[in-house]
């Protein structure tokens, strides 16, 4: 990108909100465990007070990352420590607090507390990492750190009785696609500084930072490897169609709280909008096509296979992969609608889909069964589960008034300026999801009552009930005024894609 | 003044639908002792409503001009792409909307008696408030994505006042169906507006009328055939006739207001809003001619076959609607609008007074007219309502169901080996495919696949050099041919025709 303004922090704000939960996941091994999750809660809060400052005082009139922080890390390969938000990525900050916030609200461990909690703060910390790193080898460290909490997390707490075989199965598939992305990283990184003279000093011919591989393009031959690696390497992780297998068995056996961070936050379609793309524009322009073939295939893979679900969880997980297929697509298509509404409807997900799943977790917790055989007429022992669980449902389903209904509008908008064929499956993709999910509402939720567990089961508790309405409250208001949202996103939209050699 | 009033008409009556719906939620309103509170919070917002619309009506004929298109502020906006807060205040929508306000509210009214003492009293009136402010606000929208708000408001309050009786599987049934035939019409209306925005950068109303002129007739014709869809499907008419059947599940008072009354006229608001685009088009005023006729015949015969009063009504409606789609398709808009208007009207009483109809006849129901029992098979469809309902079943449901299994067992026995996941708990395996014939359930990834085929290749080469017969060469071709004929049968499924066939389209758009 030509000439990236870049605003300076005077006060490191960015390196407060990643240091934070670390801290608290330290300090929490002072106290007696009983009090590991006020601690936990407490830095979480803080932790959002603090990203929602960050975002009210971003200016989304100029153009660029804000926020920045640069100190020299490894200044022998010219790696730094490079921090950064643009309007791209803000709203994940709050957004990704609020959902841990809410996580450790509804999480309330038997065993090993202080544990539990301390990894999954280290893993809030994270991920408000990989949102705000700018130096790939920063972004890489962040990525692949995750692995290890979750790894813990569903191996230890994870509900089903394969849950080692699951956490095993997802960090092999994650290093896998990690050396895919690594390898692109380096191709990027090394060939950048290839036409300079061979003869320079390394830190002078490697070349991490975001911004300044932005600001001169990779050589064209190049491209298209670098493109094809971190696709690839992202698409593990997102997941697209036929690299998906690992999501519905993670869903099964892994603790809600893993789950609902997984299938919440996309990071693998987060990493392809900030780092796939970009730096290899050429490529993924002329590759676009493929992206948006994935992207259709997901959505209709997704909401065919989410039909035979007698699952919650796992039909959850395909409908998450049904989802992330349109966001694909909303990609793919190199418009500011298109980008614009995969952002939106990233952050909705991280709203709508965990709360899906926390709500899966609250039926689970009372009736041992998230199958539809063993539950129906929920709605009667259980109105206020009910009442969210159609909600964030609909929500789902782009339906007005909620924060999926301009994403969805925006991403279908992008696409039809585009390919008339693909917007017309992506509609038709819209029916069968509200099928999947209205099919599996009335199974469960209406009917009379048949199983002495729903008969018996109690209504929200308190804490679940404020961890719902958290969720859903964002979820009427940006249905309400989604301006805000696109007023934020429409300058950085603009600006990739100007870099990606789009005109208007 | 005139265009805040208009603002607030839909707002009140969604507002008392968040308080009496958060109410029921969060404990401030329950049972017989709050029904009170209920049903004075829902009559004055639609009692402020109507009177709203009664103001601007009387503003209106004050001022002897109608202000037409109204713009209040953004909703939405980024490049070539804006969607304004705009309300259309012209003859058709005043008049429509007054009537629907006083309907609404004399519905709210009856209803506190009728569901006096129910158990979901709060969620009826919570709901019914939100219908009533969702038709305002679509026939007050000054641009269809305002009035896709209200038109998808509609359909989910439909749905959930038909599922009104929670415990019951036939409710649930009969209101997903209802809600799954409407996400059609509903996907016509959203490829309209994307059709809009992108063909004529904006879906005003007034400027999509306007600009629809620069069209060429071929992308008119495409873009007024997504209206025509959405209306068709709310308005029940063919070949979306029968899911009207099934919405009478909900309360009496509710399938007034829905389907006797206003909710049903949806689609014939549409398509008059829409009048200079149809008129552009000769070709889709034929097929309303056709559609209306088909739907007059469809509530005619089956009406005639009905033996309760609710099935009776609905048929009759059906017609009445029917006839007005034949009226726009002939070009008679004024005409259809006055039919409107009045048989909404007649209908809503008729629909209000029909449970006291036992009551009033004090004699048996009449059985069906006999001239038609000279027609034994005329009979028999209408009386199977020409199996439109199994017709669907087998031509989409089906279809989509079996495809979904076959996905299924693909992950189950393709996928899953292949990258490597691993032994799945049986229990959830529904499939009868993948369930009898095992997934093998070793959990191997890729590369212990490539290695046990190598073994197992070796084993072979050892055990043809060993023993001199070509058994094994034998078992091979006909396990491969087995294979091969799976997915031929697979293949020569019409699905997987039709599906091609889609693909082709969908390549090719």
């Amino acid at each position: 990108m030509e000439a990236m303004a870049t605003d300076m922090a005077s006060f490191p704000l960015l390196s407060v909100l990643i240091g934070l939960p670390f801290a608290a996941a330290v300090f929490l091994w002072l106290l007696p465990a009983t009090q590991a999750r006020a601690v936990a809660l407490l830095a979480s809060s803080a932790e959002l007070a603090i990203a929602l400052w960050v975002a009210w005082h971003f200016d989304p009139s100029r153009n660029g990352f804000q926020w920045v922080e640069k100190a020299d890390w490894l200044p022998s390969v010219n790696v730094h420590y490079l921090l950064g938000v643009d309007g791209l990525s803000l709203l994940f900050l709050p957004f990704s607090a609020l959902l841990f916030l809410v996580l450790l609200l509804s999480s309330r461990p038997a065993l090993l507390p202080r544990l539990y909690f301390a990894l999954l703060l280290s893993l809030q910390g994270m991920t408000i990492g990989i949102f705000t790193a700018l130096d790939l080898v920063l972004f890489f460290l962040f990525w692949e750190l995750t692995l290890l909490p979750i790894y813990f997390l569903v191996s230890i707490w994870g509900i089903g009785p394969q849950r080692r075989f699951a956490a095993t199965q997802y960090t092999l598939w994650m290093l896998f696609g990690g050396a895919l992305i690594l390898f692109g990283f380096v191709v990027v990184a090394g060939m950048q500084g290839q036409s300079a003279l061979a003869a320079l000093p390394l830190h002078e011919r490697l070349t991490f930072a975001l911004p300044a591989l932005l600001s001169v393009p990779l050589p064209v031959e190049w491209q298209l490897p670098a493109f094809l690696l971190l696709v690839t390497g992202f698409a593990l992780k997102t997941p697209v169609v036929p690299f998906h297998v690992w999501l519905p068995v993670m869903a099964m056996e892994g603790p809600v709280a893993v789950v609902a961070m997984m299938t919440g936050l996309k990071l693998g379609a987060y990493g392809m909008i900030r780092f796939a793309l970009p730096l290899a524009p050429q490529a993924a322009m002329e590759w676009s096509w493929l992206l948006a073939s994935f992207g259709v295939i997901g959505i209709f893979y997704g909401g065919l296979m989410a039909l035979n679900q007698s699952n919650l969880r796992r039909l959850l997980a395909y409908s998450s992969i049904s989802h992330v297929g349109m966001v694909l697509l909303g990609i793919s298509t190199m418009t500011v609608q298109g980008i614009q509404g995969a952002v939106l409807q990233l952050i909705n997900f991280t709203v709508v889909s965990s709360g899906l799943f926390l709500l899966a977790g609250y039926l689970h917790r009372r009736t041992d069964s998230c199958e539809w055989r063993h539950l129906g007429g929920v709605v009667q022992t259980m109105p206020q589960a009910t009442v969210f669980f159609f909600f964030f449902g609909v929500a789902g389903l782009g339906m007005p008034l909620t924060s999926g209904f301009p994403a969805e509008q925006l991403m279908l908008l992008g696409t039809i300026s585009l390919h008339k064929g693909a917007a017309l499956a992506a509609v038709g993709g819209q029916i069968l999801a509200a099928g999947y999910f209205l099919l599996f509402y009335r199974r469960a939720f209406l009917g009379p009552v048949t199983q002495r567990a729903v008969r018996e089961a109690a209504d929200l508790q308190r804490s679940e009930l404020y961890a719902l309405l958290a969720l859903a409250i964002p979820v009427l208001l940006f249905g309400l005024f989604p301006g805000w949202l696109l007023q934020l996103t429409q300058v950085p939209a603009i600006h990739w894609l100007s870099h990606m050699g789009r005109e208007f | 003044m005139v265009e805040q009033a208009l603002l607030w008409v839909s707002v009140l009556p969604a507002l008392a639908a968040l308080w009496i719906g958060g109410g029921r939620l969060f404990g401030w309103l329950d049972g017989e002792k709050s029904e009170r509170h209920t049903a004075w919070v829902a009559s004055l917002a639609t009692g402020l409503a109507l009177l709203l619309m009664l103001f601007v009506d009387l503003q209106v004929l004050l001022q002897g001009e109608v202000p037409g298109s109204i713009r209040l502020a953004t909703w939405m906006e980024s490049v070539g792409f804006r969607v304004l807060i705009s309300v259309t205040a012209d003859r058709l929508s005043l008049s429509f909307a007054t009537l629907s306000a006083l309907l609404g509210w004399l519905t709210v009214r009856f209803s506190i008696h009728y569901l006096h003492r129910e158990v979901g009293f709060h969620r009826f009136f919570a709901l019914l408030s939100l219908f009533i402010a969702a038709l305002l606000h679509f026939v007050l929208a000054g641009n269809a994505v305002m009035a896709f708000l209200g038109w998808e408001l509609m359909g989910l309050t439909s749905y959930l006042l038909i599922g009104y009786a929670l415990h019951r599987v036939q409710a649930g049934e009969s209101a997903t169906r209802v809600i799954m035939t409407n996400r059609v019409g509903d996907a016509g209306f959203t490829v309209a507006i994307l059709l809009g925005f992108a063909w004529l950068g904006g879906v005003e109303w007034t400027e999509l009328l306007a600009t629809s002129t620069l069209l060429n007739s071929w992308q008119l014709g495409i873009l007024t055939a997504g209206f025509l869809l959405a209306a068709q499907v709310k308005s029940a008419q063919f070949p979306f006739v029968a899911w009207i059947g099934r919405a009478l599940e909900g309360p009496t008072p509710s399938s007034a207001i829905f389907y006797g009354a206003l909710m049903i006229h949806a689609g014939v608001y549409l398509l008059l809003r829409l009048e200079d685009l149809l008129r552009q088009s000769p070709f889709l005023m034929t097929v309303l001619i056709i559609l209306g006729t088909l739907t007059v015949l469809y509530g005619v015969l089956v009406g005639l076959v009905q033996t309760d009063v609710k099935s009776g009504l609905i048929c009759a409606t059906q017609t009445q609607v029917g006839l007005m789609f034949l009226a726009c398709g002939l070009g008679w808009f004024e005409w259809a609008a006055w039919h409107m208007a009045a048989h909404a009207g007649w209908r809503a009483y008729q629909w209000l007074s029909a449970p006291s109809y036992m009551h009033l006849i004090h004699a048996p129901t009449p059985a069906s007219w006999r001239g038609l029992h000279r027609f034994p098979a005329l009979y028999t469809a209408a009386l199977a309502r020409f199996w439109l309902d199994p017709l669907t079943d087998q031509l989409l449901l089906r279809p989509t169901r079996a495809l979904a299994t076959d996905l299924q067992s693909l992950e189950d026995r393709l996928l899953n080996p292949g990258m490597g996941s691993g032994p799945l708990d049986q229990a959830v395996l529904t499939l009868p495919l993948a369930a009898a014939h095992g997934t093998g359930g070793e959990g191997q990834g890729l590369p212990t696949r490539c290695l046990v085929v190598l073994a197992d290749w070796a084993q072979w080469l050892e055990a043809r050099i060993l023993s001199v017969g070509g058994e094994g060469m034998v078992r091979t071709v006909d396990e491969l041919g087995v294979y091969l004929a799976r997915i031929d049968q697979l293949f020569s499924e019409p699905r997987y025709l039709v599906l091609m066939i889609i693909l082709t389209f969908v390549a090719i758009l």
